[in-house]
């Protein structure tokens, strides 16, 4: 390379330079990024060199290896010019067709990436959400350039601005300009730059003065700096150099951790070609301007990002902050006036002076301009680094760009700011990100970090690794730093293992105040922000960990134990029937599950199974054991009679006398119990039989009516009295019960009332509500149901209601409308995808608008208006005919993390039904109890006191769905058993609130034997047998059928046995002690 | 010269001087730990904090490093300083239970609880001996190794250092008798003077066990059981 003497020579190499490049001709460029090569990018360039060689196609095609483009996750990818085609995750073998499709003009399109959800590929890069919303005015050179080669850079412009500075000779413009930009430090803290810039100009020294491009990058999961480095390397060194010529300094340092071995070889190449074309060095273009830069390799400190630790690193000394003032401006290096700025901020000069300061500034928001490059990471679908505007919400980086939840689990917040950072919860996701309202939700910019994080993340635990991280990495010269982090991490680790008082909670906020307050520099007064802000938006978290001794993300190991057992309302020791049913011990399988679940067959059957959604075999990337097939092998195998309830105490004939008012699982879930507690159980039922939602809503397919009686019966023992036809309110009073003598009621009324849709011709014949549907087929056979069918809902009872519908006489379809996507249905998957099997349509994005009622009316002779009011229609012969829906498109994300259903304007249609089901949710018959002095709640729900389930009114305890809303059965059950064991307690005259205890398994069962090696199959989720849809159609035989021994054993042998850790742990300490 | 105001008493100092040295010009006691006339200040106690500044703009900094500057407002004593300065003696409480110097400052700010886990560390890593050996006694044979919960005090890779004169500058000036207070084993002890004061239970009525530099002594214990022996009978 010739040594350019002046500023024009570099106008004209950078014009031979662009004459030369065509941008029609194809180009082949390869990501080579640390994270795209660690996937195999090394790989695909000699293949694809391989190809363009062996066929001779050196001047038809060209290769171009680059540094980091954002989409990290899809790595190893390549890009080619001048389509924009996208091609994820490639292998070697397949560079020769794509670069075949390329020269042909043409697409490989099962290798293009695909929308994730519908399949779609995409074309064009830009139409990729990932890279369509984002303004990649930084990053965007990064595919446009090979960073080895000066000339690319070059000939996209580069230099040329600096060489215009060094040609007019104007220094003075430099602050002048970045000052007009309002470029702010990118490094976190948000210092405007040609302030600083100011300053530093104003120095007088006479040693000279320092700039210093701080790529001390340490923040886990940060890694913006590092791709700038690697891919366009010349960006930072014309930023410093500009600095240099308007500010006199002589002298720049780039501080590189050593980790970034890339970034040091690119960086490296960089200045040496730079300063072979007279850039860099003395006698800059000729001008007579010096300034050289040298790399220094940092050994990784996180605190030598810090600008007075970064000093005395530069200085050879111990890398620890001293006190500010004075400030590195003033007395940096050597004691002479310095400038340190971020890698991104360097990289961001070049822009100002390319396109000017004003339109610099037009981007962003008031006070925040420019772009941001964050790296999104965590729970998220689309990882990788992300360039936006200034003042972009959460929401849409997240959403749009990252793509949502990869999982069915919600995201709750996000962290950004790393170690020193803050959460943002997912109710603030409308937040705009720039560093005023970061820092003022309690967050910080950071260096860009945005680790998401959903329902598995626990924000203890959260809290517990970034000071786990600072107390390593905090210098250790400030005594609260140092020991502030130790001791926040203690109390933390305390709290995560379940060691944790209402103390610790105390203790930890008031040192985590005193942390922030007393430290000499920025690391340790953000510190304490992991705490604080977790506890800011999360204090619930830590109270669950210390009050109730639970992690509801299942992160924390102590409280975690067995996720299944754990995540069971009943405690149910999952692990260890699993772990017995594989030895094929099933009589004490029967005995571990029916322990708990007076109800196991019906659980076996109908269980929402929240076991297997935290099975570590399903949230580490497998398919969970499938748990309920497994329990109802063993219940269908065994005698029930092999399990005897334990009697604490034996009924007296003057125990006392406990009246349950309902007969569903809950209320005889409390009976039971209490009656082995030795009290006189008075059950009230409604219904004219036992068993509540489970015979009046339940279908018979599901769950066989006979063994659902077998069970009850089991249950109703000498101290249990079952009234049937016996209504609260209609036939008897709370008071008429203490009245005789009942010294404690408890109430599981269950919750049976339809919602409404709340839009006309309700009332119209063929209009049912679920709840009225189901309960006249399920008990008095009655079929409502004809011709075509609709039903509104996607939860459970509107697939119940389908399905029976399309087994009635006179149906001819059935078709269930919900207004989200079938994904979002909270409805049990399978049993969703066995209605599909069975002929079900579904149609989703779809919402009602009208029902009407038209033509049946007209042929009774009835004069129909459109606009009538729901009362009349009730009291006429008017009956359904069909109803007009509306298609939804996808809008705005609500804080549940869902797209909101927005219906489109236009896409009204009609569909003509004889029935219409609506099936919307339920929420439990209050008024009674309104009536009867108790405490109602907005939703329906009676008002108990949670910990101990106690109504307003002394001595009345409730449970159930009558409490909780519509929920599982297996949730009712485990109230049931709680009220049960309270109201023991209050009879007792005990304390009423019951000590949080730790789940963790104490049963050691040996593991089984390996497999044999031979077997390099692993294993898959046994599938379920069920009834040919066909035949399933026709009657209410039982869908689901029962898995073999064989089969059942091998599932069982699938398990993690997550329990080990525990009950080995138990057994190593008792061989300790022998 | 330099003009600003302490507690509300205006001072005019030398230009470069610090908090610590101005509030000491006008008598107002700041205690310190790591901060020794004729050393470096190093600011590493944290124990010297003053509040600085006035409303959003006031925070906490530490009165033996920072420079005084024209027209700044000092409070020695806000509650912010005294509820931070009880934390940090908490902490030393928790690291350094048998250091004289910690128990009185603790004591004297009513410090009556430690509510860490306890630990043992005769250190507080305040590196008054690695400046004394370097800056008066131009040795330097300890300095500061590894960050964060592993930084020590020690000589390089714990190897006998050849510039160490022995000389005993580095336990003379440690505030948290990390080589003077090893008591209970008087092998270990290097001068054993603490061991040889009469126990502070000997001297007064009504001593609080917990705050006890001679723990485990137990001496206290025993003049309680007597006293209540004696009152039983």
């Amino acid at each position: 390379m010739t040594r350019l003497t002046s500023p024009q020579e570099l106008n004209e190499l950078r014009q031979v330079l662009s004459a030369g490049t065509d941008s029609r001709t194809p180009c082949i460029v390869i990501c080579s990024g640390t994270a795209c090569q660690a996937g195999g990018a090394t790989r695909l360039i000699p293949a694809a060199q391989k190809f363009i060689i062996g066929n001779q196609l050196i001047d038809k095609i060209a290769l171009r290896s680059t540094g980091c483009h954002g989409f990290c996750e899809m790595g190893p990818f390549v890009l080619t010019e001048p389509q924009m085609a996208f091609y994820p995750q490639l292998k070697p073998e397949d560079m020769p067709r794509i670069i075949e499709a390329l020269l042909a003009g043409e697409y490989v399109e099962e290798l293009l990436y695909k929308e994730p959800s519908t399949g779609q590929p995409y074309y064009h890069l830009s139409e990729i959400p990932f890279f369509k919303s984002q303004q990649r005015s930084v990053m965007g050179f990064n595919q446009r350039i090979d960073p080895v080669r000066i000339h690319d850079y070059i000939a996209l412009g580069g230099y040329v601005s600096f060489a215009g500075l060094l040609a007019r000779n104007a220094p003075q413009e430099v602050v002048q300009q970045v000052k007009a930009s309002g470029l702010r430090g990118r490094g976190g803290a948000g210092f405007p730059t040609g302030t600083k810039w100011e300053m530093l100009a104003a120095q007088k020294s006479v040693g000279g003065k320092f700039l210093v491009c701080n790529a001390d990058e340490g923040d886990p999961g940060a890694y913006m700096d590092r791709s700038m480095l690697e891919g366009n390397p010349h960006s930072i060194i014309e930023g410093m150099l500009i600095c240099a010529f308007g500010t006199g300094a002589n002298e720049g340092i780039a501080y590189v951790r050593k980790e970034y071995p890339l970034a040091i070889q690119n960086l490296t190449a960089a200045l040496r070609q730079a300063r072979h074309l007279g850039l860099l060095g003395k006698d800059i273009l000729g001008t007579g301007f010096d300034f050289d830069i040298r790399i220094m390799p940092g050994a990784g400190a996180f605190v030598c990002g810090e600008e007075t630790a970064l000093i005395r690193s530069i200085e050879g000394k111990m890398g620890e902050p001293r006190q500010r003032p004075p400030f590195p401006i003033q007395k940096g290096i050597d004691g002479k006036p310095t400038v340190i700025n971020n890698v991104e901020t360097w990289a961001n000069i070049p822009l100002v002076f390319r396109h000017g300061a004003e339109k610099f500034a037009s981007v962003g928001t008031q006070g925040n301009s420019g772009t941001k490059i964050f790296s999104l990471v965590g729970k998220v679908r689309n990882t990788g680094l992300v360039e936006v505007p200034m003042g972009t919400t959460i929401k849409e980086i997240v959403y749009t760009i990252g793509g949502g939840a990869p999982d069915k689990f919600r995201i709750k917040a996000v962290q950004t700011g790393g170690p020193s950072g803050g959460c943002i919860p997912a109710e603030q996701f409308d937040l705009p990100v720039d560093y005023d309202s970061l820092r003022q939700a309690g967050a910080i910019m950071g260096s860009g970090g945005m680790i998401v994080m959903d329902e598995t993340t626990c924000m203890v635990d959260v809290a517990r690794y970034f000071m786990g991280f600072l107390k390593d990495e905090s210098c250790g010269k400030c005594f609260t730093c140092r020991k502030g982090t130790q001791r926040m991490f203690e109390l933390l680790d305390d709290i995560a293992g379940g060691r944790g008082t209402p103390q610790h909670l105390t203790l930890l906020e008031e040192l985590a105040l005193v942390v922030k307050d007393t430290t000499m520099c920025g690391l340790g007064q953000t510190a304490a922000n992991p705490v604080l802000s977790t506890l800011r938006y999360f204090r619930h978290e830590y109270e669950r960990h210390i009050n109730d001794k639970r992690c509801d993300a299942f992160v924390c190991n102590e409280l975690t134990g067995a996720a299944c057992q754990t995540a069971c309302p009943l405690g149910t020791e999952v692990w260890r029937y699993v772990a017995l049913i594989e030895k094929g011990r099933y009589e004490e399988a029967y005995r571990v599950i029916r322990e708990p679940n007076p109800f196991p067959s019906v659980c076996a059957r109908v269980c929402g199974h929240k076991c297997e959604s935290r099975c570590r075999l399903g949230t580490t990337g497998g398919d969970p054991i499938a748990i309920r097939a497994l329990k109802r092998f063993v219940t269908d195998n065994t005698d029930p009679t092999v399990y005897k309830p334990v009697r604490t105490r034996k009924a007296e004939p003057q125990s006392q006398k406990v009246a349950v008012v309902g007969a569903g699982p809950a209320g005889l879930t409390a009976a039971h119990y209490l009656s082995l507690k030795g009290y006189k159980v008075t059950v009230f039922e409604t219904g004219s039989e036992p068993g509540g939602m489970l015979v009046s809503c339940i279908p018979s397919y599901r769950l066989p009516r006979d063994i659902l009686q077998k069970e009850i019966a089991a249950l109703l023992d000498e101290n249990i009295t079952l009234k049937c036809n016996t209504a609260l309110g209609r036939d008897f009073t709370l008071d008429d019960l203490f009245a005789r003598d009942f010294k404690a009621v408890f109430l599981a009324t269950g919750s049976d009332k339809s919602w409404p849709l709340g839009i006309d011709g309700e009332g119209r014949a063929g209009v049912y509500s679920s709840m009225e549907f189901l309960k006249a087929f399920n008990l008095r056979g009655e079929e409502l149901a004809t011709g075509h069918v609709g039903v509104i809902g996607g939860g459970n009872s509107a697939v119940d209601a389908a399905r029976i519908a399309l087994r009635q006489k006179g149906v001819k379809s059935v078709t269930l409308y919900y207004r989200r996507t079938d994904q979002e249905m909270p409805a049990y998957i399978d049993e969703v995808d066995a209605a599909k099997e069975e002929g079900v349509a579904l149609e989703t994005l779809v919402s009602p608008v009208k029902i009407r009622h038209v033509e049946q009316a007209r042929k009774e002779g009835v004069k129909v208006e459109d606009a009538v009011s729901p009362v009349k229609i009730y009291s006429k012969h008017g009956h359904l005919t069909g109803i007009d829906l509306v298609r939804n498109g996808l809008g705005d994300v609500d804080a549940s993390g869902r797209r909101r259903p927005v219906p489109v304007e236009g896409s009204e249609f009609h569909a003509e039904l004889d029935t219409l089901i609506i099936a919307i949710g339920e929420r439990p018959d209050s008024e009674t109890l309104t009536a009867m002095g108790l405490e109602v709640n907005k939703d329906g729900t009676l008002h108990v006191d949670r910990e101990t389930l106690t109504a307003s009114r002394t001595g009345v305890f409730a449970g159930g769905d009558l409490v909780s809303g519509p929920a599982m059965v297996v949730d009712a059950i485990a109230h049931g058993r709680k009220a049960a064991a309270i109201i023991d307690r209050y009879l007792r005259g005990a304390d009423m609130t019951m000590p949080a205890e730790i789940m963790q398994p104490d049963v050691f069962l040996e593991p089984a034997a390996a497999a044999d090696a031979a077997e390099d199959e692993e294993p898959v989720r046994v599938p379920i047998p069920m009834l040919d849809a066909a035949a399933r159609k026709t009657g209410f035989d039982e869908v689901e059928l029962v898995l073999s021994a064989e089969s059942a054993q091998t599932e069982a042998g699938r398990c993690l046995r997550c329990d080990l850790p525990f009950t080995r742990r138990v057994e190593c300490e008792e061989d300790k002690a022998l | 010269m330099i003009t600003l105001k302490i507690n509300g008493v205006t001072a005019a100092v030398e230009e470069g001087s610090t908090i610590l040295d101005a509030a000491g010009f006008l008598g107002f006691p700041i205690p310190t730990l790591c901060h020794m006339e004729g050393l470096t200040p190093y600011g590493a106690c944290r124990i010297c904090i003053v509040e600085i500044g006035e409303g959003v703009q006031a925070k906490l900094v530490s009165s033996c490093t920072y420079p005084v500057a024209e027209g700044m407002k000092v409070r020695t004593a806000s509650k912010r300083v005294l509820r931070a300065r009880k934390m940090i003696l908490e902490l030393l409480l928790a690291s350094c239970p048998q250091s004289k110097v910690i128990q009185d400052l603790a004591s004297a700010h009513g410090v009556r609880q430690q509510r860490f886990k306890q630990e043992h560390e005769d250190c507080i890593l305040c590196g008054l001996c690695v400046r004394m050996c370097k800056e008066q006694m131009m040795a330097g044979a300890i300095g500061f190794r590894s960050r964060g919960e592993k930084r020590s005090i020690g000589t390089p890779f714990d190897i006998k250092s050849e510039t160490c004169r022995l000389c005993g500058g580095c336990i003379y000036v440690c505030p948290a008798c990390q080589l003077r207070c090893t008591y209970t084993e008087p092998d270990k002890a290097i001068c054993g003077g603490c061991a040889n004061l009469p126990p502070p239970c000997a001297e007064k009525e009504a001593f609080d066990d917990m705050m006890c530099y001679m723990n485990p002594c137990v001496a206290c214990e025993i003049e309680k059981d007597a006293k209540t022996a004696n009152m039983m009978e």
